[in-house]
């Protein structure tokens, strides 16, 4: 039944793909669409983290398009602004995304990029109608756009490259940390004597993507990296490794064996390579083991975030931390056979502890069950903070949208991301006072050691 | 809207079943019998109001709009035979842009430029293009336009398919006020069931026939003159059966809101009309009305 969704953090479909193009150097877009579509881009998305990529944000181009080019037909409007954008930015590639109004009209997109690489733009394009489906699928048809419509502007690498990984499923700025999250796999696959494909971020530009049917593997870290990967196994005859969720703490290590076995790649030097990341992060958790205690970590908490976060980074903290996952809300709308999956993999990560796992997108919704779930502990989107404070538990944000932490290259994903976490969600107890967890009559008690340490 | 100046009559029917052609007949005839009528074409091709002119360009409404910024009606207006007030709303070259925004548009310009407030009409005919395929198309309908609504069909099935898809939409606007149904033209009558064929769809849909418009010789001829037959055949019997609808229109302020047939029904309601007419051709014989 239709019901309403109040405080979405799902943006539309063209939203999705333009957080692709932005993320990937040298790429620009060009918004074939009314004016509201770039301006709520930035507005919904890119001011709510980081800020703009290079070529996002409120100067992106657009053809602002109006009511005679809905009569009438934009695409020659189109024509012009894309003639213009060649002129005043300077790209490698120019992908043509489109918005409701101009698919509704029925704009020829394909006529016109056709005719734009007549004139020898490189440019592309991708049907983006926010109508068709949320940031999720935007990301899937821009993925898809790219992987199709590259190789016929004939800069494809034509031999195979060995140990090229490509990495899917992660949704530039709908994770947060993205970037972050991105080079530690790389640093993970690197690791183990592999050729990480990120395909995001610093440093990766057309030439990482015209590797892309030249990998030997590609890793689906997220039920969205699915399209792409069937793509090109079907296409290309590559290999597909899916993750129940981002790899965090020790499922890094699960993650780079499965990887190792599938790749054939010798078992000591990753087995080695492993060891010395566990052993890395074990000195990290020894050394905090005095604060556990004390500031008592070990919480029953309420995790919201999207399905990949959920499952990697409450496995990390039930798993690794002995946190009790208490609430877990995933907010990415997963198809239902991957339901079925999160739910098992969820409700099974400590036993007999009751963890409740529910699937949603309204803020009211989410508000209610967090709020009915009295955690100690409450780690969602900036949404949440509210009753967070509501409860006077400790908050900490890391899914999208974030207010108030600049994420540039933080992440957790991986070794690295295991102790990030641990530091910022340690961070967000702390801060809240060293007791924050004990009850009134308790912290009379330890009120000689809250002066010791300060709360 | 605010306060309603005239009649808003919108008339509809499957192209090429002689719309257009009705209307300015009609339109003709209520300025012969000296109503201030204003005749909107609202279709693409913008050829609703060729014979009330002569034949004239006429400027579109979107056309205009597209090439200047202000919008005046004497730019996108011109009086045909009688006085009846012309205007093209005009569209997009076919395949391209979205036909039913600019019927939108121009209604709403129209509405802007306060037409009606000034020009002050008896009576405003809306001559929308043929099937009613998406709600641009049914803007002449919706509530603060057109008050009733009349369906020019012949009894070929595909008209009556377009006839059945307008009450449709006139079901599913007049209860929030906008149009409801006047009445059913029948036009082009010449094989002997069509008026029995055309009488009964519309008592299957709560309906009913406001006028029967013969096939007529008359009618090319004067089409071919670039004019109207009120016009060029004042004295004709095709003169009459147009000033007769007129006057209906003018007269009878009826309206339903019709019971269209849904997919199956429609099918098996053709395919028995499709029988009879088989039976008759083949000579067998029975009792039938009217066949």
């Amino acid at each position: 039944m239709a019901h309403h969704i109040e405080g979405s953090r799902n943006s539309c479909a063209l939203h999705g793909a333009l957080q692709v193009i932005e993320a990937i150097e040298g790429v620009v877009p060009v918004i074939h669409s009314t004016a509201g579509c770039g301006v709520q881009h930035f507005l919904g998305v890119n001011r709510l983290n980081a800020g703009a990529d290079r070529f996002g944000g409120p100067p992106v181009s657009n053809s602002n398009i109006s009511e005679k080019h809905v009569v009438f037909g934009g695409s020659s409007r189109l024509r012009e602004q894309l003639k213009n954008t060649v002129k005043i930015v300077e790209g490698d590639l120019y992908v043509i995304v489109t918005g409701c109004s101009t698919e509704m009209v029925g704009d020829d997109i394909p006529a016109m990029t056709k005719e734009g690489r007549d004139q020898d733009f490189q440019v592309i394009y991708a049907n983006t109608p926010g109508f068709r489906g949320d940031v999720h699928l935007g990301y899937q048809l821009a993925v898809k756009a790219l992987i199709e419509q590259l190789p016929s502007l004939g800069k494809g690498e034509q031999s195979p490259i060995e140990g090229l990984v490509n990495i899917w499923g992660i949704v530039p700025h709908q994770d947060p940390f993205w970037a972050g999250n991105l080079e530690e796999i790389g640093r993970l696959l690197e690791g183990i004597g592999l050729k990480p494909n990120l395909l995001f971020g610093y440093g990766q530009g057309l030439t990482a993507w015209n590797r892309v049917p030249k990998a030997a593997l590609n890793v689906v870290v997220s039920v969205w990296g699915d399209a792409p990967a069937l793509l090109l196994e079907e296409r290309y005859g590559a290999q597909v490794l899916r993750l129940e969720g981002l790899p965090v703490g020790s499922a890094a290590g699960r993650f780079l064996q499965t990887v190792g076995d599938r790749l054939n790649l010798d078992v000591t030097r990753t087995e080695n390579f492993i060891k010395s990341e566990e052993k890395r992060l074990s000195t990290y958790l020894a050394s905090i083991a005095d604060t556990y205690y004390r500031a008592g970590f070990q919480r029953e908490f309420a995790l919201i975030g999207e399905s990949a976060q959920v499952v990697g980074i409450s496995e990390f903290l039930a798993g690794t931390l002995g946190l009790i996952p208490r609430t877990l809300i995933i907010t990415d709308n997963p198809p239902e056979n991957v339901r079925e999956a999160l739910l098992t993999t969820l409700t099974g990560l400590v036993e007999n502890s009751g963890t409740e796992v529910f699937f949603s997108e309204d803020l009211a919704e989410i508000t209610d069950i967090v709020r009915s779930a009295a955690v100690e502990l409450v780690l969602g989107s900036a949404l949440e903070e509210p009753v967070a404070v509501e409860l006077g538990v400790p908050f900490l944000q890391l899914s999208f949208p974030l207010s108030k932490q600049v994420v540039l290259s933080r992440g957790y994903a991986g070794y690295r991301g295991a102790a990030t976490l641990l530091e910022d969600f340690g961070s967000a107890i702390l801060s809240k006072g060293y007791n924050s967890h004990i009850s009134q009559e308790s912290q009379v008690h330890t009120a000689s050691e809250s002066a010791l340490y300060g709360s | 809207m605010s306060e309603k100046h005239g009649k808003h009559i919108a008339i509809y029917g499957k192209g090429g079943i002689g719309k257009s052609t009705t209307t300015s007949n009609i339109s003709a005839a209520l300025a012969e019998a000296g109503y201030k009528v204003i005749q909107i074409g609202c279709d693409p091709k913008s050829d609703s109001t060729t014979i009330l002119r002569g034949g004239n360009d006429l400027p579109t409404v979107l056309d205009t709009l597209r090439e200047q910024s202000k919008v005046k009606i004497e730019d996108v207006s011109a009086v045909g035979f009688g006085g009846v007030l012309c205007i093209e709303a005009g569209g997009p070259v076919p395949g391209v842009g979205c036909a039913g925004r600019g019927i939108n548009a121009a209604v709403e310009l129209l509405q802007e430029l306060n037409l009606f407030e000034e020009y002050k009409p008896d009576f405003v005919l809306y001559d929308v293009l043929g099937d009613v395929v998406c709600g641009g198309f049914a803007v002449p309908i919706r509530d603060g336009i057109a008050d009733r609504a009349f369906v020019v069909t012949s009894s070929d099935f595909m008209a009556i398919f377009a006839a059945n898809n307008l009450f449709k939409a006139i079901n599913k606007y007049a209860p929030s006020g906008g149009a409801r149904l006047g009445g059913v033209i029948a036009n082009s009558i010449q094989a002997p069931y069509a008026k029995s064929l055309i009488d009964d769809f519309a008592e299957q849909t709560g309906t009913s026939v406001i006028g029967y418009v013969p096939r007529s010789f008359t009618v090319a001829q004067s089409e071919l003159f670039g004019q109207t037959v009120i016009e060029a055949a004042p004295k004709s019997e095709q003169a009459d059966v147009y000033r007769n609808l007129a006057r209906f229109i003018d007269e009878n302020q009826d309206s339903v809101i019709p019971h269209p047939l849904n997919g199956p029904e429609l099918k098996k309601w053709a395919r028995t009309w499709g029988d009879r007419i088989f039976e008759v051709e083949t000579g067998v014989v029975q009792k039938m009305e009217s066949i």
